[in-house]
């Protein structure tokens, strides 16, 4: 019994200290920026809250650069949960030559740290005026979320029996038609929840925003944020933070809504 | 005979319904796979495995963003030589330790001390949040709390302690150390939602049948508990270790890798050498270096993921 109760207070504690960071990133975003006397606040006071999220949101792009994160999350997790559907298709399902080969030619992408992309990507980019656009970041952002996307379908077709298939091609359908009519359906949560993952992985990429553009109408918003930072002193520490939660709050209520979707993603790394 | 229909609708040339199998039927079987294999195959080829390629040719070359040529090994001699390349080396195998340690054995006691306990759903909710939260939004927190005039030192100073001079982001291994608890907070949740799923595959007969012979407490843990976790304590401590290996938001933000380069890692001096100096030879060497270093790493639990699938 006394075992248990060290136990408990031990991980309530922990769960405590792990909120600390939460707890003063709220408090202090609330108060007006106006007020803040330079010393972080532990009480909230008064609610500035929409006001500091203004000044971020209209002086330094936030507003901007979250449009831009919505139009590469959704684009890209959409077409790499596609590619990867098709592609995890084929290997599985169709009798495809060396399916081995195919599957590391994808997967390969997930392996390599992004470091390995950046410099090649960012000389091919600025050659073909792909730099600083939206379709430049729509496409690396496709690719870099296929391999994983891949990965958690193709798990996932490989738990169908085989019968499926072969009692609709004794239907006589075509591959196109099997494909849409019965293995989409089928792999249909599993592509969703791949999306989810994805989306909020492109969300909270900063690494490829930095890199591949410049202007604040084409940064996505971690890039548009971390510029904020920057400002630190000069927009004051409740603009900035306020600015944080913004930029959190979509992929967190994402999180929580999905969870059940985000652990099956987990899964099938384990 | 009801084969013969649907074969016919299939390979459409006559030569497919041949008993046997001609050739027709299974080539044309695997042409019709190239439009699903497409897409998937042409982006990864196009804009990850050709600049991988790219970037391991360019470790070989000397180049300065204007004018190239090749020069062999010679870059990857500089980086043996250069003391911030170690000093980067040593950052990232203390972030290595420091992962390994710290999300992995928080998230395990978290995971299995609220497994059983009621609410504990709730207080898992504590550790999982900030796994939502992106490295750049971590960066901001935790730098409110870290400056010299941040939550941290006025809590320190609330306590009648003296907070250190030079703050917590200025001198190693100090700042470190503290980007490694900081991405700890973060990257703690994930650890505990994999451990939760694979208590959660612990058949509670062993567990019943483990206190039935009088283990309780520790004992059971770690007799009859720990050793059903093995497969996934492998997963989490593989991902755990090529996450760290790849920070780069949290670190850039707080500290630029500064001062000077003292809280580099590889995932950093590699954005550094190649984007701020331009010495693009030597960055892709940096970069070729944390890829070996990431994919060895990730093979230890690789090796478990091919069991499975």
């Amino acid at each position: 019994m006394i075992g248990k109760g060290i136990r408990n207070t031990v991980v309530i504690g922990f769960a405590l200290l792990w909120l600390i960071p939460i707890y003063l990133l709220i408090v202090n975003s609330l108060v007006p920026v106006g007020d803040y006397s330079g010393a972080p606040s532990w009480i909230p006071t008064r609610f500035g809250f929409f006001d500091n999220l203004a000044i971020a949101w209209n002086q330094s792009g936030l507003g901007a650069g979250m449009l831009n994160s919505l139009l590469y999350s959704t684009a890209s997790a959409a077409i790499a949960v596609l590619a990867a559907g098709l592609a995890g298709f084929a290997v599985v399902v169709m009798p495809t030559r060396r399916p081995t080969l195919w599957f590391w030619l994808i997967y390969l992408g997930t392996l390599l740290p992004l470091q390995i992309f950046l410099a090649p990507l960012f000389k091919a980019y600025v050659a073909t005026s792909l730099y600083d656009t939206n379709l430049g970041m729509i496409l690396i952002y496709s690719a870099i979320c296929v391999p994983f996307a891949f990965f958690i379908v193709r798990n996932y077709l490989t738990t169908l029996p085989p019968e499926i298939t072969e009692a609709a091609k004794l239907d006589g359908a075509g591959w196109w038609r099997l494909f849409f009519r019965i293995h989409f359906p089928l792999i249909r949560s599993s592509l969703f929840a791949a999306f989810i993952f994805q989306f909020t992985w492109v969300w909270n990429d900063l690494l490829f925003g930095i890199t591949l553009t410049t202007s604040p109408d084409r940064r996505p918003v971690m890039a548009a944020l971390a510029e904020i930072n920057g400002g630190f002193s000069s927009l004051g520490p409740p603009v900035v933070l306020a600015a944080a939660i913004a930029v959190s709050l979509p992929t967190i209520v994402l999180f929580l809504a999905c969870q059940r979707f985000f652990v099956s993603s987990l899964r099938a790394v384990g | 005979m009801q084969t013969t229909a649907p074969e016919r609708a299939v390979g459409v040339g006559g030569a497919a319904s041949l008993p046997g199998g001609g050739t027709s039927r299974p080539t044309r079987d695997r042409l019709s796979a190239i439009p699903f294999l497409t897409p998937g195959v042409a982006l990864v080829g196009l804009l990850l495995l050709v600049p991988f390629v790219a970037t391991v040719y360019q470790s070989l070359t000397r180049d300065n963003g204007f004018v190239s040529s090749f020069i062999g090994l010679e870059n990857y001699g500089r980086l043996l030589r250069d003391p911030t390349f170690g000093q980067s080396l040593l950052n990232t195998l203390m972030w290595t330790i420091g992962t390994l340690i710290l999300p992995v054995g928080i998230g395990l006691l978290v995971a299995v001390c609220t497994n059983s306990m009621p609410g504990g759903r709730w207080i898992r909710y504590a550790f999982v949040l900030p796994y939502a939260l992106s490295g750049t939004a971590t960066a901001v927190i935790w730098g409110f709390i870290l400056r010299s005039d941040g939550a941290l030192n006025q809590a320190i100073a609330f306590f009648g302690a003296t907070p250190p001079a030079s703050g917590w982001l200025l001198e190693w291994p100090t700042n470190t150390i503290v980007m490694i608890l900081a991405s700890t907070w973060q990257a703690t949740g994930v650890t505990v939602i994999l451990f939760m799923v694979g208590l959660q595959a612990v058949p509670p007969e062993t567990v019943e049948a483990g206190s039935m012979d009088g283990a309780s407490g520790l004992r059971l843990f770690w007799h009859i508990v720990l050793p059903q976790l093995r497969p996934v304590t492998i997963v989490v401590i593989g991902m755990s270790i090529a996450n760290s290996l790849r920070v780069f938001d949290l670190i850039w933000l707080l500290t630029k890798g500064g001062p000077g380069a003292v809280s580099e890692t590889l995932a950093v001096t590699m954005y550094r050498q190649t984007f701020i100096i331009s010495d693009y030879g030597f960055g892709a060497a940096v970069a070729v270096v944390l890829s070996i270093i990431v994919v060895g790493a990730s093979w230890v639990y690789l090796r478990q993921q091919l069991k499975r699938t």
